[in-house]
């Protein structure tokens, strides 16, 4: 190949070199106005989230079952009417075993009448055959590794620093694979905005220094909130951790929740 | 260059064809990338504070009950209903807390009820009434319970 180093050559490639500089701010400012078409970001700043370490934990001997917790939920988070709930209370009946079964404990009965959000009825078994009976809070169990966030097929549900589990609703399509895949049933489909929706630790809360709905409402300190990179003056998280001992639910899943509870029965799932 | 022509057209469309793939992918990835992608993990950074600006807080929090009813506030903390909330009773008050004059929802017999009513599942510590026994169904508890204080008689 013959070697084409004369004048209009050099000249013709250093033109293309400045054009291409040229040509950057213009790429970049078209960069912009197509993202903007995408996502619009009015956003402001001024949260740290890798200063932070959101944890929630569940004392469940305390817990009376009043629904409080449920009803501020759904007013703080705007979750649509019906049976859409990012927490909830479940109700637990373990009865005593049939006379000469030979069996340590009876059957055990779940419900969970709208989220336990108006409180419970009266259980359809007779007081004296309850052997034990109790409430459970529920909420998203922030796995360290989140089936919902490996099922994502376009990423839009992530493991933030501080300790949440968010999902991004602008990139969210809905698909429902992470209901699906979410072992403890906190994910639904927003019937308005058809996006993936679950307890965020009230995000919005958490950033301007509030407590979550439900922590700032439960009347017996059942929920307790904390930051774990940021410990106040006699801190109630710290408190829960020295004592109680500790438990997550389905461990055997390897999700490895955050959410610890104490006081737990081996029935509760 | 000419080497590059005399490539047989079919492989040299193939190979076209290659190059205009890679050209558009890389293309449409540096237009479609977000800006904050990456920026804690793999995921759009702005996310995070678009959720914490996705809703305005209603509960207020304790804190903002303090200012104008610390009384109140200081009251409850001396009684047995020291870690009940201000808006576990009396409803959301971010509303309330911004503007004086929307009033914040008066404790009736049902808020009473809620939590003390008798319920098998409840924990044994916790006191429980049998509505229909107790003070012969009355529904007036504020007659002889005072909530901020619940063991004073009024």
């Amino acid at each position: 190949m013959k070697n084409h180093l004369s004048r209009r050559n050099v000249l013709g490639k250093l033109g293309a070199v400045f054009a291409g500089v040229m040509a950057a701010p213009v790429a970049r400012t078209a960069k912009a106005a197509v993202q903007k078409v995408f996502v619009s970001t009015t956003a402001p700043k001024g949260y740290d989230p890798t200063k932070h370490k959101w944890r929630m934990a569940l004392d469940i001997s305390k817990c009376i079952g009043c629904g409080l917790c449920a009803e501020a939920c759904k007013k703080e988070n705007h979750v649509p009417e019906g049976s859409f709930f990012r927490t909830w209370i479940e109700r637990y009946i373990i009865t005593k075993p049939k006379p000469g079964s030979g069996e340590a404990r009876g059957e055990t009965i779940v419900d969970c009448p709208n989220g336990g959000m108006h409180g419970f009825p009266e259980p359809t078994v007779a007081k004296e055959d309850i052997l034990h009976s109790f409430f459970v809070p529920k909420l998203c169990n922030l796995c360290e590794h989140s089936p919902c966030v490996q099922v994502c097929p376009v990423g839009a549900t992530f493991d933030a620093p501080d300790g949440a589990v968010l999902i991004d609703p602008k990139y969210c399509i809905g698909c429902g694979f992470c209901v699906q895949a979410c072992p403890y049933g906190c994910r639904f489909l927003n019937p308005v905005t058809k996006t993936a929706e679950k307890c965020t630790l009230c995000y919005h809360r958490i950033t301007r220094g509030l407590k979550p709905a439900c922590v700032e409402v439960c009347p017996t300190e059942s929920r307790v909130f904390g930051d774990l990179k940021n410990p106040v003056a006699d801190d109630p998280l710290q408190k829960f951790y020295e004592n109680n001992r500790v438990q997550s639910l389905k461990p055997h899943l390897g999700t490895e929740p955050r959410v610890f509870y104490a006081g737990m029965d081996k029935e509760v799932r | 260059m000419r080497r590059f022509i005399k490539m047989p057209p079919q492989v040299l469309r193939i190979f076209l064809l290659a190059v205009g793939i890679v050209v558009c992918y890389s293309v449409a990835r540096y237009f479609l990338t977000p800006e904050s992608f990456k920026q804690y993990g793999w995921y759009r950074g702005e996310a995070l504070a678009e959720m914490a600006n996705r809703y305005e807080p209603s509960f207020a929090g304790r804190k903002a009950c303090d200012e104008c009813h610390s009384d109140v506030v200081q009251k409850l903390a001396k009684h047995e209903h020291k870690s009940l909330s201000c808006e576990g009773c009396h409803g959301p008050g971010q509303a309330h807390s911004d503007n004086p004059d929307i009033k914040i929802d008066i404790v009736n017999f049902s808020t009473c009820a809620r939590c003390h009513e008798a319920n098998p599942s409840r924990p044994k510590w916790h006191k429980q009434i049998n509505i229909s026994n107790h003070y012969g169904g009355g529904s007036k508890c504020t007659e002889c319970h005072v909530p901020h204080s619940p063991n004073d008689v009024p």
